[in-house]
């Protein structure tokens, strides 16, 4: 036999066997694997601030208060129940008795307190969601832990729900440093007490999650999770199509979103969107100093245009800073300006002097990958918008995310695009970060009225229904006046699956709990 | 010997310069470029003094000169510093993710080798036919398709519509790869572990991306081989050996070939960097979890000493796959003398 004909049987042949055992590879029914292009930051909840770091959280770990999966109603977790003094700064939570941490330490009080502690003396990114309300933290006994809080707060329980107030073993978290990674804890684990233990983690490669056998409550459906982190988009969408990965959730670009949701093989959950799109305007000092100018702008803003455009009608119009279907949402932007509205615009500009020969010049920002590679589109949709009118002029600029954000703490942007996932789900989350004076200062707007200051502590500590839903309707209807912010548009987030996974449960807190997925057959 | 030997120092020693050139660009463009890794840590909610205290905590308030004495000062004790970003040192992510860079750039060469080569080889043997022809087309088209454009289409055609082969990662998205953890390098760890089915998978997910890479730099060896083939085939030793009745394949493949590799050798060392350079868009396309991916990563997040980690270590191994180079081509080639 030739020598080449020899070689090229043997690279066949190779090429087979490696395809048989390559095929043979480790296959589970048991196990769900997910696929994401988001980021993990860092594995400690005391610094974490991001959705999907915390989401991960929200299945190792567990609050004192929880959601019901799929909903906003809050319900006991690690607490049992809870009572609040008649000043309503005060809450006093009863623990669940017999809970232990995945490497079986006691939970308790103490864990309680030294969670809460921690947070607080490391002062990490989510810290100001403990450190503006909480005072202090007594342990009463074992199984009893009070909150002081420096004032009533009303959406204090929702706080509670947060990763930021999850307890965590103190003898596994250093109590004097942020924890980046898993490697840096006693023991190389996350101990928690979720449904899930973290038991591998290789950052952007995959986490991988097992069912946590001492876990108090309701057993996972699926024993194991393997979470694959993909470097983008099309590759993501690929390995969906093929079955590598069982889901996906965040983010698809609006065209894989089309096409899959078409895809008869496959489930499309589409999830009303808590995340919200919105132009900030640096109100101290730059050109939209003056509300009149900020108006005209918001006037100009046709969502249902960028809506169509840029994202092929995936997301929804967004006329307040709160979004639709949470609690207090009113729709005063489209009741005051509409959509592209160049007439109230004009009249607006012109009564300030501008005109054809001298119009209103302005960069407008944005910041082009954290937020999708839409992000352009958007821009350009929304410049095309603001000129519509000839009074106007609109020089776009940009810069990446950590420029972008030491540009806005320079007052360096005039006006800019900025996005926002809910901390908590209430509609304070969604307004005083923007309007009142502290807040405000970090988010480049530098917006301060005392009037508005006012009405955010009225609402925050006000307890009964009625009377925060007139506080948030004048919030709302000063929005349209003062325009600190334009809301845009309210995304919606998909998740995709193949047909046998269900059990998909994301409702407004945008909570994805892993527990309640199952295979069906 | 001696000659080689001190070739051999002397190489190593001009290294450093090249390496402190390289580090001394990166160090400068990083700190000039606007955005600091203190805003993107902190995530702009950070008060002024929390910030303030982060920046001397990571020296970011010294001069620029400063902060570069300090960082070489770490360097000579071969130290390169820690993430600015998460509490780690350089050499941590960088160690994680070079084994998949190796894995991916040594099978990208291999399949570049394996395809420029022969089909250089057989284009020069076929010279001024069609074959010829459609060979040099072949090498002129794949030689300026983007790196990603090419990944994408390997993606679609054999990853989807196929459905041969993965389109993403090193294992199968059901392998939990903390089992294999002892050089990082899957292979080997796979083979270590004796488990056969997840090294087969390995093999397997590395072929898109070693094809990506190898069919994009196979054109430049094309070409190459067939140049040189061209000039060995109208040698003397090539006539005599016809003259002596040797089949032609022969001539070619074993007398000729043999000779034309030796410019080929050299140009390994160069198109080595092209390599890497293709690497970092490969693992993108491929979510390949290697060293061009923490780099891109680490840019957005401006995490200066990982990104300088990283050129550091880019500069290391194409250097040192220079000397290699140059070694071996004194190896096969004993008119060259150092």
């Amino acid at each position: 036999m030739k020598k080449l004909s020899v070689v090229v049987l043997s690279v066949l042949a190779a090429g087979v066997l490696l395809f048989v055992v390559a095929c043979g590879g480790t296959k589970s029914v048991t196990t769900l694997v997910y696929g994401t292009t988001d980021k993990v930051t860092k594995m400690d909840p005391a610094d974490a601030y991001d959705i999907h770091t915390w989401e991960i959280f929200q299945n190792i770990s567990a609050g004192l208060l929880m959601y019901t999966p799929g909903t906003a109603t809050i319900v006991p977790g690690l607490a049992t129940a809870y009572t609040v003094n008649a000043t309503g700064d005060v809450y006093t939570f009863t623990l669940r008795k017999g809970v232990k941490f995945s490497n079986g330490d006691a939970f308790n009080a103490q864990a309680v307190k030294w969670s809460i502690d921690r947070v607080i003396k490391l002062n990490g990114d989510p810290a100001a969601l403990v450190t503006q309300y909480v005072k202090s933290v007594d342990v009463v006994d074992d199984n009893t832990v009070r909150f002081n809080l420096k004032g009533p707060v009303s959406y204090f329980p929702a706080l509670v729900a947060t990763p930021t107030y999850f307890p965590m073993d103190p003898k596994v978290y250093p109590a004097d440093k942020i924890v980046q990674d898993v490697n840096e804890l006693t023991g190389g684990e996350i101990v928690a007490l979720g449904p899930y233990r973290l038991t591998s983690f290789k950052r952007d490669e995959q986490a991988v999650f097992e069912a946590n056998p001492k876990y108090w409550g309701k057993e996972p459906n699926i024993k194991k999770i393997i979470i694959r982190y993909f470097a983008d988009a099309t590759t993501m969408r690929l390995a969906l199509e093929k079955g590598e990965v069982d889901l996906t959730f965040k983010s698809m670009l609006p065209s894989d979103i089309k096409d899959l949701s078409a895809n008869a093989n496959l489930t499309t959950y589409p999830i009303p969107g808590q995340q919200i799109r919105y132009l900030c305007f640096e109100t101290s000092q730059s050109v939209f100093k003056n509300k009149i100018l900020r108006q005209a702008v918001a006037a100009l803003v046709n969502r249902p245009e960028i809506n169509q455009k840029v994202f092929l009608g995936q997301n929804a119009p967004l006329y307040s800073m709160i979004p639709a279907g949470m609690s207090y949402h009113t729709e005063d932007f489209k009741t005051v300006f509409g959509d592209a509205n160049v007439a109230a615009a004009e009249k607006l500009l012109t009564g300030l002097g501008y005109s054809k020969s001298k119009p209103f010049k302005f960069d407008l920002w944005y910041t082009p990958s954290h937020y999708g590679d839409t992000e352009v589109n958007m821009a350009e949709v929304l410049k095309a918008e603001l000129e519509t009118t000839p009074l106007i002029k609109v020089t776009l600029k940009n810069a990446e995310w950590a420029t972008y954000k030491k540009q806005w703490d320079q007052k360096q942007m005039p006006v800019f695009l900025l996005g926002w996932y809910p901390d908590y789900v209430d509609p304070d989350d969604y307004t005083s970060p923007f309007a009142q004076t502290e807040g405000s200062k970090g988010m480049g707007i530098y917006f301060s009225d005392k009037a508005w200051d006012d009405l955010f502590l009225k609402e925050q500590g006000a307890t009964d229904d009625a009377s925060r839903n007139a506080t948030f309707a004048q919030i709302q209807k000063m929005w349209t006046d003062d325009v600190p912010t334009v809301p845009i548009y309210q995304g919606n987030l998909y998740v995709f699956s193949k047909k046998n996974v269900t059990g998909v449960n994301i409702g407004a807190t945008l909570i994805f709990n892993y527990s309640e997925l199952k295979f069906t057959k | 010997m001696r000659h080689l030997l001190n070739y051999l120092v002397t190489r190593i020693l001009l290294t450093i310069p090249m390496i402190f050139i390289m580090l001394t660009l990166i160090f400068v463009v990083l700190r000039v470029m606007p955005g600091d890794p203190v805003s993107a840590m902190l995530g702009g909610h950070a008060p002024q003094q929390v910030i303030d205290e982060q920046k001397a905590k990571l020296g970011l308030n010294k001069p620029i000169a400063a902060q570069y004495v300090d960082y070489l000062g770490h360097l000579i004790h071969l130290d390169l510093g820690d993430s600015m970003i998460f509490n780690e040192k350089v050499s941590s992510p960088i160690l994680d993710k070079l084994p998949a860079t190796i894995e991916l750039t040594l099978f990208g060469l291999l399949a570049s080798l394996g395809i420029g080569i022969p089909l250089g080889a057989y284009a020069a043997r076929r010279r001024r036919t069609g074959r010829d022809y459609g060979i040099r087309v072949y090498a002129n088209v794949v030689y300026c398709i983007p790196v990603f454009w090419m990944g994408l289409l390997l993606q679609l055609v054999f990853g989807v519509f196929l459905g041969w082969f993965p389109i993403s990662g090193r294992t199968g998205p059901r392998v939990d790869i903390s089992s294999f953890t002892w050089s990082g390098f899957y292979i080997i760890d796979t083979l270590r572990a004796g488990d056969m089915a997840v090294f087969g998978d390995v093999l397997w997910h590395l072929v898109l991306p070693a094809l990506t890479l190898g069919i994009v730099l196979s054109g430049i060896f094309v070409r190459l081989t067939r140049a040189n083939m061209l000039d060995v085939l109208k040698g003397d030793y090539i006539l005599a050996a016809r003259a002596r009745g040797i089949p032609e394949r022969r001539v070619v493949y074993n007398h000729g070939l043999r000779n034309a590799l030796i410019p080929i050798v050299t140009m390994l060392g160069l198109q080595f960097s092209l390599l890497l350079a293709g690497a970092i868009l490969t693992e993108s396309t491929f979510s390949w979890p290697g060293m061009g991916r923490l780099l891109l990563e680490r840019i957005y997040l401006r995490d200066y000493p990982v990104i300088q980690g990283v050129i550091i270590v880019y500069t290391l191994f194409v250097s040192f796959v220079s000397l290699l180079v140059d070694l071996l081509y004194a190896a096969i080639d004993p008119r060259v003398k150092y």
